[in-house]
């Protein structure tokens, strides 16, 4: 006689082994592999976007007229993308043949190396960045005219020896402004791209943490 | 999660978990991540259990609404072709029982919508109309219809008669 779905069902479970739980430990094996693989992505496509948008702007700057800022800016990005490249991979040595602890551990050591490495270039290239602007701005052109025309007040501005001091100090200060935030812009900077990923390996370790108790 | 907080809680009805689990699901790798997922979610929300339902029915809502995510998150996070997504005849299905005719329901089961599949399995679990109906968040008045339809699917696919 042609069986239900319901005793298909019913008949099907009867046998314990049917039901077996899976144990609560290293499960989290393709969570991990997830997550990691998801920054790895990130990550790259984020070298691969500075790498294109510093070429862009340094093709702007040509025609712009303030090629220094371009190649400045060129220059720094370029620097960045060496080191992270180098950095992304010694992620790739992280051994995979272990438990999805140790693994996520590994993975979580080396982003706090690599994110400090980051925060400390950070101190140098975002004034970097500003003065490869202002630079930029006053090497060309128009910063030239503007020079020239500040040359011909000369009762507006404070010069010595044809440095407008105060301007020179305004620019040093805000690099140095700018040199002690870095650490907090590079930050938010982070956070902003990879703050849910980051976040998500914290509760996963933290997670783990619990099941091991 | 404490050992005892799992034995006494989880594990009695680790079979509402992993039935579930295996219907969203079509390796073992998958399988015990869902089924991980749901046992960590007990855990975090057990204090959000005020007793107006059975534990077993809390349990329910709780590993579909879990599995029912994951399914999403796994479709947005997959670039390739889920087995989802394909059509029923390339689904290749990881999970074996020894009951032949089981792992063809189970397997017809996994071709209907992602509701339709909640709603057979409560079915097939003996939930009543109501409780089904409280745990999908729908009106009674349809689950009667509705796993009517979805019976007579599943007797098509598995060439039943009655």
């Amino acid at each position: 006689m042609e069986k239900s779905i319901e005793t298909i069902w019913k008949e099907g479970f009867l046998e314990s082994d049917k039901l077996i739980a899976p144990k609560l430990n290293n499960l989290y094996n393709q969570k991990s592999k997830h997550i990691i693989d998801k920054f790895n992505r990130m990550f790259r496509i984020n070298l691969i976007a500075i790498i294109i948008g510093s070429i862009l702007f340094l093709i702007y700057s040509i025609f712009s007229g303030i090629p220094i800022a371009g190649v400045g800016v060129f220059i720094i990005l370029s620097i960045i993308v060496v080191v992270n490249k180098n950095l992304m991979n010694t992620l790739g040595k992280i051994d995979k043949n272990v438990s999805s602890y140790q693994y996520l551990i590994s993975f979580d050591q080396w982003m706090k190396k690599q994110t400090s490495i980051n925060r400390k270039m950070s101190r140098f290239y975002y004034p970097a960045f500003f003065l490869s602007f202002v630079l930029g701005f006053w090497l060309s052109n128009e910063g030239q005219l503007l020079y020239n025309e500040i040359i011909n007040n000369p009762n507006e501005i404070y010069f010595v020896n044809g440095i407008p001091v105060f301007w020179v100090l305004g620019v040093l200060s805000i690099t140095g402004i700018i040199a002690i935030f870095s650490g907090k812009i590079y930050n938010f900077d982070v956070k902003l791209i990879y703050g849910r990923i980051f976040s998500k390996l914290d509760d996963m370790i933290a997670d783990i943490e619990e099941l091991r108790k | 999660m404490s050992n005892d907080f799992y034995t006494s809680s989880i594990l009695p009805y680790a079979g509402i978990i992993i039935k579930i689990c295996r219907a969203y699901t079509n390796n073992q790798e998958d399988f015990e991540d869902y089924y991980q997922e749901v046992c960590l979610q007990i855990w975090r929300s057990k204090d959000n259990f005020k007793g107006q339902s059975e534990w077993s029915t809390w349990i329910y809502r709780l590993s579909l609404n879990v599995s029912l995510t994951l399914l999403k998150k796994d479709k947005k996070n997959r670039n390739h072709f889920s087995s989802d997504t394909l059509p029923a005849g390339l689904v290749e299905d990881s999970h074996v029982f020894s009951d032949e005719s089981l792992n063809q329901l189970y397997s017809a089961i996994k071709q209907l919508s992602e509701i339709d599949r909640a709603v057979i399995l409560l079915y097939l679990e003996e939930k009543s109309y109501q409780e089904i109906a409280d745990i999908i968040g729908t009106n009674q008045n349809n689950i009667g219809v509705r796993i009517k339809r979805i019976k007579e699917r599943l007797k098509k696919k598995l060439n039943l008669k009655n």
